[in-house]
C-alpha cells in the first residue's frame, strides 16, 4: 500500500509475516509451480507476444505476396496454411489470452481488492494448457500440415474427402484443447468477481474494468461448448465415418457454419469487450474525472455479449437460407450496435469534459475510438442483406474486422502495456518514444487496413494467393503491404521502448498517474499477498476515496482485516458484497502442469490415431486430478 | 415498497426481458427453419400465427419487466448509482437498487425494438422465400 | 490446529455461496452449453430430413428407458438429503444416503452402456445423420452419468474419513452436478423419443 508516514513496529511485523506466509518457491520451480496471478499474468504476457510475432510474420509474408500481381513468394497452398493460421493464431493464441490471460490474470484480482483468484492452481492450469494447445497446433506447421481452409474451417473444404491428412484434425483437436484453457479462465474469473471482492464492493461499486471481464468470460462460457461440439462433430465426421455434414446421408454443410458461428459471433464480441474495459480505466484515469452514465455503460458491457449470441446467422446471409430466419438475425445485429454506441459516447464525452492530458495510453485510445468506430459504421452497413450479399467474402469484410479486432481490440492492449507499464515493473516508460510508437502505428494500420475497403468494393476477394494485373487492384494492395511494413516498424518500436525502459526508466511509485482503481493503492509492483489489508471500498473509484485508504493505514496499525494467520482472502455475498467468510488459499501446487502434461499425451495420441494411448492419457488426468484434491487447504495448515 | 419488493422487481427488471427476448429469438427462428426445412414442411406449421403470437407476448413481457425497472428506478432516486465519490454514498442496498433498475430500463428499451422490429418484418416475408 | 472445523457452525455463519459452488455452476452452465448445441443440432437435422427417423433405422425404445431415467432422477432425494445430512453434520447417514444412491446410479449405467453397445451392434454410428447424431447426444449423456459416479466415489472415500468444510463444500457441489445429469437425462431422453410417431 502506499505508505506516507512510516508505519508503527506492529504494523511492520503484519507485513513482514504476510511476506513470509506468501513467499513463493524460488528460482524456476517457483515459475513451473506458481498460482500467483500476477506471474501467471506475465507467463500468458510473454507467451502471447511469441504468437503476435507467429501471427505477424503470418501476415508479412501474406502482404509480400499481394504486394504485386501475379507474384510467387509462396505458392497457393502454403498462402491457404498462412491466412488460416494467421486467423487461428491472432484470434485464439494472441487477443484472447492477451486480454482475459494477461490483463485480466494480473489485474482482475488487485482492482476488487483480492489476494488472489477464486481458483489459484486452476488458474495455473489454465495457462499450461493453454502454452501446449498453441505448441500442439504449430506443431502442425513444423509438419508442413498446418491447416489451410481457414479459420472458421467450412465444410466440405475440411472434410475427409477434400481435405485428408492431419490439418484439420490438428484444427479440430486444436480448437477444444485451447478452448478448456478459455473456459476455464472465464469460470474463473466469473466466480472470483463474484466472491473474491472486497467487502462493501456491492456490485454497482465494481470497477468498469471487471464489468467488462465479467461480460466476456459470460460469452465464452456460454460459446465455447458450441464451437467444441461442431469440431468434434467434424473430427468424428473425419475420423469415425459420421455423417453429421455430409449431405448424402442426410446430414448439413450448413450445419457447421450454424455451430460455427453461434460461437464464432460472440467470440468476436469477447475479443473487443476487454479491450473496452482498458479503455474505459485509461480514460478517467487522464481526464482524472468519473466516467459519464456509469450505469449505462456497465450494462451496456454486458449487453453487446448478450445480444452477441443472437446475431450469428449475419455471417451466413449468402447462403441461401429463408429470409423469414434471416430477419430475426439482421434486426438484433441492428440493435446491437446500440450498446457499442452508449460506450462511444461515453467516452466521448468523459474525453472532452475532462479534458484528457493525451500521454501515451490515451493516445491509443482515441486512436482506438476512432478506428473502432469506422469499421462499426462498415459492420452496421452488413445489417443490409442484399449489400452484404454483395461484399460477403471480399476485402471489403477484411478490411471491416481488421479496423475492429486491431483498432477496437489490440489499440487499447497496446495502450494498456503503456498504462500498467509503471505498475507491473516499477519504472515509467519513455514517453517521447511511447508517442512516436503510436502515430507510426496509427498510419501503418490506416494505409494497410484503409485501402482494403476500396479494393473489396472494386471485387478482390479474401484468400486469394495473388490476382491478376489491370484489375485496378495493384496499387490498393502495394500501399497495404507498405503500411503492414509500417505497422510492423511501430510494434517493434513500442515493444523496444517498453523493453529498453524496463532497464533505464525513472521509478514510478505506488500511482504515476492518480488512478482510480485499486492496484494505484499497492506498491509498484504488488507485493505477493496485493494488499497488506484488504482494503475498504465505498465506491467504483477507490484509490479517489483518500479516506478509505486513510482507514486501510488505521486498519494495518490495529490488525483489523490484515488476515496475515495464512494464505486468507475475504469472501464476500455475489450482489452486495458484504463479508461471507474468510477462506483458506492454496499455494504453489505441481498439480496443475502434471495435468497440462497429462492432458496434452491425450491430445497428441488423438491426432496421432492412437486412441487406446489416448484413453490411457485419460487415465492419467483422472489419476492427476485425484493428486490435485488429495490434500485440502485446512489440512495442510494442522 | 418495501426493500424486499423492490430487490425483487429489480430482478425482474434486469432478468426477465433478457429471457424473453432470448427465447422469442431462439422459438422464432427455430419456428421459420422448421417450417422452410424438408423435414419440417409438412407439419403444417403457421409461421405468421406463431411469429405474431411470439412478438406479442414477448412484447408485452418486456414491457412488464420496463415498468418494473422503472419502478424501482424512481423509488430509489434518493441513492446515487456507487460511482459518486464515498463520502457522498448513500445507502449500499438502494445504490445497487438504483444502479441496476437504470441499466434495466435501458436494456429492456433495446430488447423491446428487436422483438418489434423482427416481429414486424417477419410478418411482413412472404412465406420461405430465399434472398 | 485440527482441519476439523465445526462445519455446522461456519455453514450456518455463511453468508454467500462457497466459491466450490459456483465453481459448481460453470461447470454445469458450460456442459449445459455443450448439450444445448447437441440438442439443436439435432433438431436442426431433423427439421431438414423428410423422414425421421430415416427407413432402415428403427424408432427408439420407449417404456425401459423412460422407467429407468425415472429411477435415475429419483436419486435427486437421497443425493440432497445427503447434503442436508453433511449440513448438519451427519456425515454417517449421509455416507449411507450417498452410497445408496450410487448404487442406483451405477446400475442406470450399467444398464445404459449394456443398451447403447446393443443398439449400436445392430445399427452402427455410421449409417447415416441420424444415428451420427443419436448416438453422440446419448454417449455424451452417458458419460456426464459416469463423471458423476466418479465424483459420488471420490466423495465417499473423502467422507470415510471424516468431516471437514472442504468436504461439506464439495458435497453441496457434487448434490448440484446430480441434480443437473438427472434433469438432463430426462432432456435427452425426451429429445430422443420425439423421434417416435
Amino acid at each position: 500500500m502506499a505508505v506516507v508516514a512510516p508505519p508503527s513496529r506492529e504494523a511492520a511485523a503484519r507485513v513482514i509475516r504476510l511476506e513470509q506466509v506468501w513467499k513463493s518457491r524460488p528460482g524456476l520451480l517457483g515459475w513451473l509451480t506458481t498460482t500467483d496471478h500476477k506471474r501467471i499474468g506475465l507467463l500468458y504476457f510473454w507467451t502471447t507476444l511469441v504468437s503476435f510475432a507467429a501471427g505477424g510474420a503470418e501476415a508479412l509474408i501474406m502482404r509480400t505476396q499481394l504486394e504485386r500481381p501475379n507474384n510467387d513468394v509462396v505458392s497457393p497452398s502454403t498462402y491457404d496454411q498462412l491466412f488460416s493460421m494467421h486467423g487461428i493464431t491472432m484470434i485464439f493464441f494472441f487477443i484472447i489470452p492477451m486480454t482475459t490471460g494477461a490483463f485480466g490474470n494480473y489485474l482482475l484480482p488487485l482492482m476488487i481488492g483480492a489476494r488472489d483468484m477464486a481458483f489459484p492452481r486452476m488458474n495455473a492450469l489454465s495457462f499450461w494448457i493453454f502454452l501446449a494447445s498453441g505448441i500442439f497446433i504449430y506443431t502442425s506447421l513444423f509438419m508442413g500440415s498446418a491447416p489451410d481452409a481457414g479459420w472458421f474451417n467450412y465444410v466440405p473444404l475440411a472434410n475427409a474427402t477434400y481435405n485428408p491428412g492431419p490439418a484439420i484434425d490438428f484444427y479440430c483437436l486444436g480448437i477444444v484443447f485451447n478452448g478448456i484453457a478459455s473456459t476455464l479462465t472465464a469460470g474463473q474469473f466469473i466466480v472470483t468477481i463474484l466472491t473474491c471482492r472486497a467487502p462493501g464492493m456491492s456490485l454497482n461499486r465494481m470497477p468498469l474494468f471487471c464489468y467488462a471481464f465479467l461480460a466476456a468470460s459470460f460469452g465464452l462460457l456460454f460459446a465455447l461448448p458450441v464451437l467444441s461440439a461442431d469440431t468434434i462433430f467434424l473430427f468424428l465426421d473425419r475420423n469415425v465415418g459420421t455423417h453429421f455434414f455430409d449431405v448424402a446421408h442426410g446430414g448439413s454443410a450448413l450445419l457447421w457454419q450454424h455451430l460455427f458461428w453461434f460461437f464464432g459471433h460472440p467470440e468476436v464480441y469477447i475479443l473487443i469487450v476487454p479491450a473496452f474495459g482498458i479503455a474505459t480505466e485509461i480514460i478517467p484515469a487522464f481526464t482524472q474525472r468519473r466516467m459519464t452514465a456509469f450505469p449505462l455503460v456497465a450494462i451496456a458491457e454486458l449487453l453487446v455479449v448478450f445480444i452477441g449470441f443472437g446475431v450469428w446467422a449475419h455471417h451466413m446471409f449468402a447462403t441461401g437460407i429463408p429470409t423469414v430466419t434471416m430477419i430475426f438475425f439482421a434486426a438484433a445485429s441492428a440493435m446491437v450496435v446500440i450498446p457499442s454506441t452508449i460506450q462511444v459516447f461515453a467516452w466521448c464525452w468523459t474525453m472532452v469534459m475532462g479534458g484528457g492530458r493525451f500521454r501515451t495510453p490515451l493516445l491509443f485510445i482515441a486512436g482506438f475510438v476512432f478506428m473502432f468506430v469506422t469499421g462499426g459504421l462498415t459492420g452496421i452497413m452488413f445489417v443490409a442483406i442484399p449489400f452484404d450479399q454483395q461484399v460477403t467474402d471480399t476485402y471489403f469484410i477484411v478490411a471491416h474486422f481488421h479496423y475492429i479486432i486491431f483498432g477496437a481490440a489490440v489499440f487499447p492492449i497496446f495502450g494498456g502495456m503503456y498504462y500498467w507499464f509503471p505498475k507491473v515493473t516499477g519504472k515509467l516508460y519513455f514517453e517521447r518514444p511511447g508517442q512516436i510508437s503510436f502515430w507510426v502505428l496509427f498510419v501503418g494500420t490506416n494505409l494497410l487496413f484503409f485501402p482494403m475497403h476500396v479494393v473489396g468494393l472494386l471485387g478482390m476477394p479474401r484468400r486469394v494467393y495473388t490476382y491478376s494485373d489491370g484489375l485496378g487492384w495493384a496499387a490498393y494492395n502495394l500501399a497495404e503491404t507498405i503500411g503492414g511494413f509500417i505497422t510492423a516498424a511501430g510494434i517493434v518500436l513500442l515493444l523496444g521502448n517498453l523493453f529498453v525502459s524496463y532497464f533505464r526508466g525513472a521509478a514510478a511509485g505506488p500511482d504515476p498517474w492518480h488512478g482510480p482503481t485499486l492496484e494505484w493503492s499497492t506498491s509498484s509492483p504488488p507485493p505477493e499477498y496485493n494488499f497488506a489489508v484488504v482494503p475498504k471500498v465505498s465506491s467504483a473509484y477507490a484509490n479517489w476515496d483518500h479516506a478509505d485508504r486513510e482507514e486501510d493505514r488505521r486498519r494495518l496499525e490495529s490488525g483489523v482485516l490484515v488476515l496475515d494467520e495464512g494464505h486468507l482472502q475475504p469472501a464476500v455475498t455475489p450482489v452486495d458484497g458484504d463479508l461471507s467468510e474468510v477462506v483458506e488459499m492454496p499455494h504453489g501446487s505441481p498439480w496443475p502442469i502434471v495435468l497440462a502434461l497429462a492432458l496434452s499425451l491425450v491430445f497428441a495420441m488423438l491426432v496421432l490415431e492412437k486412441y487406446g494411448a489416448a484413453a490411457i492419457g485419460g487415465i492419467l488426468c483422472i489419476a492427476a486430478l485425484a493428486g490435485w484434491h488429495w490434500h485440502e487447504p485446512e489440512e495442510a495448515t494442522g | 415498497m418495501s426493500l424486499r419488493t423492490l430487490g425483487m422487481l429489480q430482478w425482474v427488471g434486469l432478468l426477465l426481458g433478457a429471457v424473453v427476448w432470448a427465447a422469442q429469438h431462439v422459438v422464432g427462428s427455430g419456428i421459420t427453419q422448421a417450417d422452410c426445412g424438408v423435414g419440417g414442411a409438412g407439419w403444417g406449421i403457421s409461421n405468421d400465427l406463431w411469429q405474431a403470437t411470439l412478438t406479442a407476448c414477448a412484447a408485452g413481457l418486456v414491457v412488464l419487466a420496463g415498468a418494473a425497472a422503472v419502478t424501482v428506478f424512481a423509488r430509489t432516486r434518493d441513492a446515487g448509482f456507487g460511482d459518486e465519490p464515498a463520502e457522498e454514498a448513500g445507502d449500499v442496498r438502494r445504490a445497487r437498487l438504483h444502479f441496476f433498475a437504470a441499466a434495466s430500463i435501458a436494456a429492456n428499451t433495446i430488447f423491446l425494438m428487436i422483438i418489434l422490429l423482427d416481429g414486424v418484418a417477419s410478418l411482413y416475408q412472404l412465406g420461405c422465400r430465399q434472398s | 490446529m485440527s482441519g476439523y472445523v465445526d462445519v455446522s457452525r461456519v455453514l450456518a455463519a455463511r453468508r454467500g455461496p462457497p466459491a466450490a459452488l459456483l465453481g459448481m455452476a460453470i461447470l454445469i452452465a458450460s456442459e449445459a452449453s455443450l448439450f444445448a448445441a447437441m440438442i439443436g443440432t439435432y433438431l436442426y437435422l431433423r427439421f431438414e430430413t423428410p423422414v425421421w427417423p430415416p427407413r432402415g433405422v428403427p424408432e427408439p425404445e420407449w417404456l425401459v428407458p423412460t422407467i429407468l431415467v425415472a429411477v435415475l432422477a429419483l436419486t435427486s432425494i437421497p443425493v440432497q438429503l445427503a447434503w442436508r445430512s453433511v449440513r448438519a453434520g451427519r456425515v454417517a447417514r449421509a455416507r449411507l444416503l450417498l452410497l445408496g444412491a450410487l448404487v442406483v446410479q451405477a446400475g442406470y449405467f450399467l444398464w445404459a452402456v449394456h443398451d447403447f453397445a446393443d443398439q449400436i451392434r445392430r445399427t452402427p454410428i455410421t449409417e447415416n445423420a441420424y444415428t451420427s447424431i443419436y448416438y453422440t447426444l446419448l454417449g455424451a449423456d452417458h458419460a456426464h452419468v459416469f463423471v458423476g459416479l466418479l465424483f459420488s466415489v471420490w466423495l465417499l472415500l473423502k467422507l470415510m474419513r471424516g468431516l471437514t468444510l472442504y468436504r461439506a463444500n464439495v458435497t453441496q457441489a457434487i448434490t448440484w452436478y446430480w441434480h443437473f445429469v438427472n434433469l438432463l437425462t430426462i432432456v435427452v431422453l425426451a429429445t430422443i423419443l420425439s423421434a417416435r410417431g
